[in-house]
């Protein structure tokens, strides 16, 4: 799926990287902890998580993913979606909660970084 | 640096090392029955300098070093017996000879190792200048940690943990930890990545350094209480990064290296730090790495990636531009 087919189905908003809505993606992860992230997802995947600090955007950029997508819709600090911006990484936000999203996506065919 | 570097002295704490501690037991060795070709094959195979030739019982008769081949070669021997062209009178070392002994053998001699044979001399393992260094490591709890790949050679190996060859103002990139600021975490690491991508190194290879030194860094920021570098150093066929700081010095290294341990206060996991995976995960995507840590001396965290065959040969253009 394309990542605008994930931002419908998850009824998300694009806060950054618009110009990657074409892109196919294949697989993604869930993850809160950055050293989950760090070890378990890489280039072209997608991540929902809950955690909105901006350190979650330099390691999206060290794991080289293509997006995040934030779950439950909480208060995105500004300096997370600036920075995201900045480097031009594809960030959504939905209001779904995380298992809901995960799940929603999976049933559309997006598989698990474990799958590849 | 220089101070945490002094092995000698340590030596105290040496002395109960024995080479039965430290050898290694797997050898490779070869019958004297066996042509010269034959050990050229398997030292080129096995990337090994010296063969140890035993009978069938195990006692050590000999040893065919790379000098017997270049000998055999020179007279066109190659397809005469091991027998007849291995060195006879073999300098080795005993199952106990201790650490003193074993380390003043290499002094004399320059050989790069020596079998070790118990009292009747039956050959039980073979000890190399990485056998020492790894045995002193783990003697003072300075941990060495793995070694996926023993390619890389020994003396370059020995010097980069203390620090002979590689001194921190040869690098080729350095980047100074803003401890004060949690928000930098993974700064330096971005750097060295764009730093690295810019000389054409594989993409691959980028990501893996990428993320540990993101950890290690983190680590500097979040638990040294110190100030914190960040060295890389670009070797032809490997690149070594080197995140020290001055700090406070892990307490217990074993633990350090068990997947989630941590001693991270509470504020760190709002960094979505402290899952106690750093190190895991350093050790995860690294060839190679060596922790060194001192009590409040501080932690140095060296790291080794091999670069693949082909983007280190020096005949292809473009793939990698050394220094
Ligand atoms: N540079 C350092 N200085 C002091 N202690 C460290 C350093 N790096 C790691 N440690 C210790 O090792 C533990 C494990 O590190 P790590 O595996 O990265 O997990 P985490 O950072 O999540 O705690 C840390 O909790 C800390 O006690
Ligand atoms: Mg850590």
């Amino acid at each position: 799926m394309t990542v605008r087919d994930v931002a419908k189905l998850l009824e998300a908003e694009v806060l950054s990287g618009e110009d990657k809505l074409d892109i196919e993606v294949k697989h993604g992860g869930a993850a809160d902890m950055m050293s989950d992230i760090l070890a378990l997802c890489g280039p072209n995947q997608l991540v929902l998580t809950g955690y909105i600090h901006p350190q979650v955007i330099r390691t999206a950029l060290v794991t080289e993913l293509l997006g995040l997508v934030f779950v439950r819709c909480k208060n995105i600090p500004p300096e997370t979606i600036k920075m995201a911006r900045q480097h031009n990484i594809l960030m959504l936000q939905t209001r779904l909660f995380m298992f809901s999203s995960c799940g929603i996506l999976y049933a559309a065919g997006l598989r698990g970084v474990d799958e590849r | 640096m220089s101070d945490r570097n002094d092995l000698s002295k340590y030596a105290g704490l040496f002395e109960d090392i024995r080479a039965a501690d430290i050898m290694t037991a797997n050898v490779t060795v070869i019958p004297p029955e066996k042509k010269i070709s034959h050990a050229k094959e398997m030292m080129n195979i096995k990337r090994i300098s010296g063969l140890p030739v035993v009978d069938e019982t195990r006692h050590l008769i000999g040893i065919v070093t790379v000098e017997d081949i270049i000998h055999a070669l020179e007279f066109n021997r190659l397809g005469e017996p091991i027998r007849n062209m291995m060195t006879r009178d073999v300098i080795t070392v005993g199952v106990n000879d201790r650490l003193t002994d074993i380390v003043s053998k290499f002094q004399a001699y320059r050989f790069g190792r020596f079998p070790v044979v118990d009292a009747d001399n039956v050959l039980r393992g073979i000890i190399s200048r990485k056998d020492i260094l790894n045995g002193v490591l783990e003697k003072f709890n300075l941990i060495y940690v793995h070694d996926q790949k023993r390619i890389s050679t020994l003396n370059s190996e020995f010097s980069f943990i203390t620090g002979e060859r590689l001194t921190v103002g040869d690098a080729e990139f350095h980047y100074n930890i803003d401890t004060t600021d949690i928000g930098s975490a993974g700064v330096g690491a971005v750097m060295l990545k764009t730093f690295l991508a810019d000389k054409r190194y594989p993409a691959e290879i980028i990501r893996r350094i990428g993320v540990a030194v993101y950890e290690a860094e983190t680590n500097v920021i979040i638990h040294s209480r110190g100030t914190g570098d960040i060295y890389c150093f670009l070797q032809g066929d490997l690149i070594m990064v080197r995140v020290v700081d001055n700090g406070i010095g892990i307490e217990d290294m074993d633990m350090a290296m068990k997947e989630g341990y941590s001693t991270a206060p509470d504020y760190v996991r709002e960094l979505g730090f402290g899952a106690g995976m750093g190190i895991p995960n350093i050790k995860r995507f690294v060839d190679k790495l060596v922790i060194l840590s001192e009590k409040n001396v501080g932690t140095q965290v060296e790291m080794i990636l091999y670069l693949p065959i082909e983007a280190s040969a020096p005949a292809t253009p473009g793939t990698l531009t050394k220094n």
